[in-house]
């Protein structure tokens, strides 16, 4: 059995069990089990920030990584993206440990999520999972990055935009291959395009029920409510880069309550 | 006399069987190995296994055989790399993979450098010194992301095991007579 057919089951939702973690870790399964100050970029956030965006990076590395094991069939030059991905996602994950290190911090200092892995190995195709992690959880980081970066910048930390810029860069790479990918295999399989939409439709239903409440209070105490209201802008010319039309790219305003700026922004 | 076009692609091949199972190997093991470093460092071979493969893939094709052409080497031989997914301590899996596999395989280029006409065949000559050095590197990153880790000692007798059956085998490729093999075996 691999890992991936194995499961857990958080809040009544069955999904993929966890890949493995040191003891120093401590995995949670809900955003409001990690720990968040409202001050986003006092000391403790910065390392926080870190810290999640390296178990992020190994969680993308995992699920790259696990995509070559399942699915042995996947044609030799998409193995060949999904293996440059591992070892991208490997270089992102030992740059923020150093940075971490740099900054005061060690791995395990806070509670860690894996839902990107444990929503993603629920799908059977690979269309369906490069559309959820490489179409929607990379070009969701896209967009946090892009934004990500200027605030780092803003409080004088050079060294850790410039750490971000890189990331930035090579998951265009990953974000483009997968939109190249997935319209390839659907235009070879018609039937895959209903599978992705029942990924993505599937996705969102996790997705919400799993968000953090009105009301709720964090692992450090902390009023959830003002994540609620904190939004990052899309990052348009990224999304451009990795081959999001500007279709799609119109959509994703809408969608962030952005729509106004679509027209001006895409064209 | 050297080795036979259609040898040569049957090695060619036999390598890229064995290139391609250690790139898959190597991802099965990256969610499955506890310590971040180590993940980090099967996630950095991952990459080099597939540009090896990728290399020998587009040798073979030059070779007369189909492109990316794969040969699984003799069953017992298949046998004893199959028995690597399933190391399970991180500690067996990091010994057996870079005190036994890579030197064992680093055996096995060196003999086909020493067996190869290197003016006939320098393409694939150059493709397997590139292996060789990248192999060299991954020898080098495994001291270098390992070296802080406090892991539990390996089992020496899995690695001696493994390195002893692997040079038992005399020969690493199935070859064919007349049309067989590289020839006629798709991709």
């Amino acid at each position: 059995m691999t890992i991936t057919a194995k499961r857990k089951t958080v809040l009544g939702i069955s999904l993929c069990a966890d890949p493995v973690r040191e003891p120093c870790f401590n995995v949670v399964q809900r955003d409001a089990e990690m720990m968040e100050w409202p001050d986003p970029m006092s000391e403790i956030s910065r390392r926080e920030k870190l810290h999640r965006h390296m178990n992020n990076e190994t969680v993308a590395m995992e699920i790259a990584a696990q995509l070559l094991v399942d699915f042995p069939e996947t044609p030799w030059q998409l193995k060949m993206e999904l293996a440059r991905q591992c070892a991208d996602e490997s270089r992102h994950v030992a740059s923020l440990h150093r940075r971490l290190k740099q900054l005061g911090g060690r791995k395990g200092e806070f509670p860690v999520g894996t839902f990107e892995w444990a929503i993603t190995n629920v799908c059977d195709t690979m269309a369906a999972r490069l559309a959820i992690q490489n179409r929607t959880f990379e070009a969701g980081q896209m967009d946090l990055l892009g934004a990500l970066r200027t605030i780092w910048r803003s409080v004088g930390d050079e060294t850790t935009a410039e750490v971000l810029e890189h990331i930035l860069a090579d998951e265009v790479n990953h974000v483009r291959f997968a939109n190249r990918w997935i319209k390839r295999m659907i235009q070879e399989d018609r039937r895959l395009l209903l599978k992705v939409a029942m990924a993505m439709r599937m996705f969102a239903e996790v997705n919400a029920a799993l968000a953090v409440k009105e009301g709720e209070i964090n692992a450090v105490g902390v009023d959830l409510s003002f994540k609620k209201h904190a939004t990052f802008g899309v990052n348009v010319e990224d999304r451009r880069n990795a081959d999001f039309s500007d279709e799609e790219i119109n959509e994703i305003l809408r969608q962030s309550g952005m729509g106004s700026l679509a027209a001006q922004e895409t064209h | 006399m050297g080795l036979t076009v259609k040898e040569k692609a049957e090695f060619v091949g036999t390598f890229r069987w064995i290139e391609v199972f250690l790139m898959e190997t190597l991802a099965s093991w990256v969610p499955t190995t506890p310590e971040m470093e180590v993940k980090v460092l099967f996630g950095r071979h991952v990459w080099e296994a597939a540009q090896n493969a990728d290399g020998l893939g587009k040798r073979s094709f030059e070779l007369r055989a189909p492109m990316h052409y794969t040969l699984p080497p003799p069953d017992d031989y298949e046998a004893l790399f199959r028995e690597l997914p399933s190391l399970e301590q991180t500690s067996d899996r990091i010994a057996v993979f870079y005190d036994a596999v890579l030197p064992a395989l680093a055996k096995r280029y060196s003999d086909y450098l020493a067996a190869t006409d290197h003016l006939l065949d320098e393409p694939t000559v150059r493709v397997i010194e590139r292996i060789v050095d990248g192999h060299k590197r991954m020898l080098a990153e495994r001291q270098t992301w390992c070296k802080d880790l406090a892991l539990a000692a390996p089992n020496p007798a899995l690695v001696k095991s493994w390195a002893q059956r692997e040079a038992a085998f005399p020969g690493m490729v199935t070859h064919g007579a007349g049309a067989a093999l590289a020839r006629a075996v798709p991709a």
